[in-house]
């Protein structure tokens, strides 16, 4: 008998094992998605050959010196035109995955993201203002859709913070009730502001709301990057603590941990991360929910290691689907909100019929 | 070493008084049991123990600290709780969960070392739940998750453990081997253990001392034979039972038709 447990003892996954084959997934993934920044910098509508790209970029390096066999132009296409659309698609496709694992994990809610919780709507709000504040003949002034929608996000998350509150604690069914509520509202202003906007105003809008990585530049990186970058791996932190806390609140303190804190730091640093996102490029649904759920799905639900793999996957993903919006039906764009429904979908549905019971 | 002492003690759900001005003590070394009917508020003084349930008046204090002088990790670090119906993630495995009991000797950046796999391992075999751990929680029965749960607060290594109904959804088998294996932890090595129980007969045969609830109150408290005595039974519990002895020790066994 004794013999037999020996055995058994044996069988057991001692936890370094099944990390072994994560940590070597996600240097995996790294991989794929440098070679998908390089692809995805090669198409458009001038084509221009990977090894050339790969030239360009390593050039950029100080240590590298390759003879220029491309034109000016080439590298204008590649340096500023593609390379900061690609990785402003890779960094917001990072924090909505991330933003979105991190609400799933904080809610005990498979279907928790940016919406649930009126962030977006908030951030939606405020770009339409933005949209409709009369700048003294200008157009566009750089920044001030983006600065709109920022604030409109975070002041929703601080009314629904201030809304779901009950005394010192913050219950997390309360909290997603009055996000959904004031989540309603404020797309509900939106629908009107924009249907008695008119013309183009109201295009540019609708334009916006469903998302797009048109006319991105560097300068939107050196803002969205570092904040995203930063956020994710602060939650990145907190990953063991958000494997406990989807046990109840109540063992989770059992557990030594510091429930109402950690809830509220994660919150901070989510809707951050996600209002900093969607303000440049326009609110993105699905990948914030589709993305953690795929990582769990294949790898299983350890917050340490779905959030690193998540922050991958999705900057993967959503880079694959700006390359299809902006490349299917050239020179018009799809709104890549449009991709990732469209192409996500069909995926995970695939992995929710095989793999059900590893999701919540 | 741990020994919990509560001061006056009195907890409110809302405007609802559960628990009015008891005093007692909780040492390392002998098993005590919480006995009393349904809603007598025994539930409520694990939760207050483990401050989950901040009290409305009173005083807790563990080895003479106050609770303002120990952090929630470092009293996790002494004192592990199994709740009765502990609510745990179905897609994660056993063993995940039994790893969690390692989180309060952890610090922020650190991850486990083989030293706590191994901790975990041991857990899992002195609660015969090792063929269980990697199957996924959602595939076990509730007496398998009782079991993953009193293996974690066995991994989790404190000087004492508060169980509540810790053998509700376990056979009669299972009950006994849950409670030798807390009055092994106890007698053998020390730790302090507090433990409700509905069923007075396991509390008769495990507790070395026992305190008798009733309506949020103190009703008895000492040995067994000296709580579960056919007077105080007959008070709390109504006239629906009576008590035997049976080898020198109380037994209570339900008569049919005699509370109508």
């Amino acid at each position: 008998m004794r013999f037999i447990s020996r055995i058994r003892a044996k069988a057991m996954p001692v936890g370094p094992t099944y990390r072994h084959s994560h940590v070597l997934s996600l240097v995996l993934l790294l991989g794929i998605l440098l070679l998908v920044i390089v692809l995805a910098t090669s198409v458009g509508s001038v084509k221009i050959p990977m090894g050339q790209i790969w030239r360009i970029l390593l050039n950029k390096l100080p240590w590298v010196n390759f003879v220029s066999d491309w034109s000016a132009g080439t590298q204008t296409i590649v340096l500023n035109l593609r390379l900061p659309r690609v990785l402003l698609a890779g960094t917001v496709g990072m924090a909505l995955s991330v933003a979105g694992a991190t609400y799933q994990g904080l809610f005990r809610n498979p279907l928790a993201d940016a919406y649930l919780i009126g962030v977006a709507q908030g951030a939606a709000l405020g770009a339409v203002i933005g949209f409709l504040v009369p700048v003294a003949g200008v157009a566009y002034v750089y920044g001030l859709i983006p600065s709109f929608a920022f604030t409109g996000a975070m002041l929703s998350v601080l009314v629904v913070y201030g809304l779901a509150r009950v005394g010192k604690t913050l219950p997390m069914s309360t909290l997603i009730l009055a996000g959904v509520a004031l989540g309603a509202l404020l797309g509900a202003v939106v629908s009107y502001l924009t249907l008695t906007s008119g013309g183009n105003t109201a295009r540019g809008i609708l334009f916006w709301l469903s998302g797009s990585f048109n006319l991105v530049q560097w300068r939107e990186l050196h803002i969205v990057f570092p904040v995203v970058f930063a956020g994710s791996l602060m939650i990145m932190l907190f990953g063991r603590s958000l494997n406990i806390m989807q046990l109840d609140e109540e063992q989770a303190q059992q557990l030594g941990v510091y429930v109402e804190r950690i809830k509220i730091i994660l919150l901070v640093i989510a809707t951050l991360i996600t209002a900093a996102a969607v303000s440049f490029v326009g609110i993105i649904g699905f990948v914030g929910i589709i993305i953690p759920h795929i990582v769990r799905l294949i790898w299983g639900p350890d917050y340490r290691f779905l959030l690193p793999l998540s922050m991958v996957c999705g900057a993967i993903f959503l880079i694959l689907a700006d390359l299809l919006a902006r490349t299917l039906m050239a020179p018009a764009e799809i709104p890549i909100g449009v991709i990732t429904a469209l192409a996500g979908a069909p995926f995970f549905l695939y992995l929710l019929r095989r793999k059900a019971r590893m999701l919540f | 070493m741990l020994r919990i002492d509560a001061n006056k003690l009195t907890l409110v759900y809302g405007s609802n008084t559960v628990v009015r001005d008891i005093s007692f003590a909780i040492e390392s070394g002998c098993i005590t049991g919480l006995v009393g009917p349904n809603g007598c508020g025994k539930s409520s003084i694990i939760k207050a123990l483990s401050r989950v349930l901040a009290p409305q008046s009173g005083s807790i204090s563990y080895n003479g600290l106050n609770t303002a002088q120990l952090s929630c990790r470092e009293l996790a670090c002494l004192l592990g709780v199994v709740p009765q119906i502990p609510l745990l993630p179905s897609n994660f495995t056993a063993f995940e969960v039994v790893l969690m009991g390692r989180n309060p000797h952890l610090g922020l950046f650190q991850y486990e070392s083989s030293k706590d796999f191994e901790i975990v391992r041991r857990a899992m075999e002195q609660t015969r739940t090792q063929h269980l751990a990697e199957r996924r929680i959602g595939e076990l029965s509730g007496g398998e998750i009782q079991s993953v749960v009193i293996a974690r607060v066995l991994a989790q290594q404190t000087q004492g453990i508060l169980l509540d109904e810790p053998t509700s959804n376990l056979d009669i088998g299972r009950q006994t081997e849950v409670l030798d294996l807390m009055r092994d932890l106890c007698h053998r090595h020390g730790l302090m253990i507090g433990v409700v129980l509905h069923d007075l007969n396991l509390a008769v045969q495990y507790c070395d001392h026992m305190i008798l609830l009733n309506q949020g109150s103190i009703v008895a408290e000492g040995a067994p034979s000296q709580v579960v005595t056919p007077e105080n039974i007959r008070t709390v519990y109504g006239g629906g039972s009576a008590v035997y002895s049976i080898d020198g020790l109380p037994a209570v066994l339900p008569r049919a038709g005699s509370s109508v």
